[in-house]
């Protein structure tokens, strides 16, 4: 649960972002990055629907291998359980 | 490079070392744990190396009582319970006629829903204005901030949160205290310190003189923190470097950090199995006590609940969560509890050691085993 993960900055009304990641979209909070300027393109941490920290493109491609990996993992793991 | 050659590179580098004495290095977050299992890293690394998981899960330690409050909450007229989808699952003790988890509670008819986000309880609140809703939230510093956010953000008149957060580091401060902690140098949380910032984790070396190293989920970070650790072990001189430079920073969110100040106080906190921990818990200051589901609703302490938060009969968990025993040691992994039928809570999250073990096939190796 305390695993954030990365999500691009697609378009921003407020504290409200529009974030993708993976051809996934979804709605992202900024309420926890109001102390810095999030512009379209950067990239965020998301945990629950909160943006909880900037992470640099780099970084947050990085993460996204292990995140593939995990999701796999998982699809795995959910289809043995309903097995 | 890319990642995988970085990882490569680190492992080789790791690999070089001749070291004096072994070195158990422990973990305090179920992403690191999953990451580690998911790699394969205690395959691949040195054999005079050990990887302990510890208390990095938040609904594991998550007290009966509280569960018992929210069941509690459920069956009341008119109540709708939200959470994050693990803690439903989460067993608790007492008699078989009665609900002995919310997903129980569901099946006999409470009105109990998973949430992924403090956004979409909102909004179940909202869609049901003439119910009260409470949302029971347990987890570490990651999860309360955005929790606390919510709360700053106003909250609709029909909804109020059961609060069970917990605060890491204390945790660990309370292993170190005792006089045999059971590891030589710790990994820090690399998504706790993004919100906390990694000077929370300084103590570790300053006050206790084991290596620490904050570090985020990839393998090549976890393998650069492992390095940092031995290094400092080897060296003798033990600090705390941060592994994770991408996102954590030495102060953290400061938003998020003036926040969890703003709407939580610091109280000493009942950890499920263990008990209780100083300054280990956030509750909801008595100023935003008509938020707080505790205030709002009579939540009477059932004396024959609280007996020391205990572990369902035969589970290990409190002692997995301690990093005292590996989870292949409790005699009922992998036989009697199962993902598909945990008896313990550490089997049911996703950040539980036991199910992560049982997910990606983990065992203790030969030579960890031994002792
Ligand atoms: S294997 Fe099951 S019963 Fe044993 S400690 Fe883990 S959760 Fe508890």
């Amino acid at each position: 649960m305390c695993l954030g993960i990365p999500m691009r900055v697609i378009a921003r009304d407020g504290f409200v972002a529009r974030c993708s990641a993976r051809g996934i979209e979804r709605d992202v909070s900024l309420f926890l990055l109001q102390h810095e300027p999030i512009d379209i393109g950067d990239h965020v941490v998301v945990h629950v629907g909160y943006a909880i920290q900037k992470i640099d493109p780099v970084a947050a491609a990085q993460a996204w291998e292990l995140y593939d990996q995990m999701l796999a993992a998982d699809a795995q793991d959910a289809g043995a359980r309903n097995a | 490079m890319n990642a995988a050659a970085q990882a490569r590179d680190w492992l080789a580098r790791i690999a070089a070392i001749a070291p004096a004495r072994p070195i158990r290095v422990m973990n305090v977050c179920g992403g690191h744990e999953r990451s580690i299992s998911m790699a394969g890293l205690r395959g691949v690394l040195p054999d005079w190396i050990t990887l302990i998981p510890g208390p990095g899960c938040p609904v594991c330690v998550c007290p009966e009582e509280d569960v018992h409050a929210a069941i509690g909450l459920a069956r009341r007229p008119g109540t709708i319970v939200v959470a994050f989808g693990d803690m439903l699952r989460v067993p608790t003790n007492g008699p078989r006629a009665q609900p002995r988890s919310l997903q129980e509670a569901r099946a006999a008819g409470a009105d109990v829903r998973p949430v992924a986000s403090p956004a979409e309880a909102v909004r179940i609140a909202h869609e049901n204005p003439r119910q009260e809703l409470v949302f029971f939230a347990a987890g570490f510093e990651t999860t309360s901030a955005p929790v606390a956010a919510m709360i700053a953000q106003g909250l609709p008149a029909n909804m109020s949160v059961l609060l069970s957060a917990r605060r890491t580091w204390p945790a660990v401060a309370m292993l170190l205290g005792a006089d045999t902690p059971g590891f030589d140098a710790l990994v820090a949380p690399g998504h706790v310190a993004a919100v906390m910032g990694s000077e929370e984790w300084r103590f570790v070396a300053e006050r206790h003189g084991l290596p620490c190293a904050v570090a985020g989920f990839e393998p090549a970070s976890l393998l650069a923190a492992l390095h940092a650790v031995i290094s400092q072990h080897i060296s003798g001189r033990p600090a705390l470097e941060n592994c994770y430079e991408g996102v954590v920073t030495r102060g953290g969110n400061p938003t998020a950090r003036a926040l969890l100040d703003g709407v939580f106080e610091t109280v000493d906190a009942p950890w499920r199995g263990i008990g209780t921990i100083p300054a280990s818990g956030f509750a909801i200051r008595p100023e935003l006590a008509r938020l707080d589901a505790r205030a709002r609703f009579d939540i009477a302490a059932d004396p024959a609940r609280t007996r020391a938060g205990q572990m369902p009969p035969g589970c290990d968990c409190a002692r997995v969560v301690l990093g005292r025993i590996a989870p292949d040691q409790c005699t009922l992994f992998g036989r009697a509890c199962t993902p598909r039928t945990p008896v313990g809570p550490c089997m049911v999250s996703d950040e539980g050691a036991c199910r992560i073990w049982w997910s990606a096939g983990t065992r203790r190796r030969r030579a960890d085993a031994a002792d």
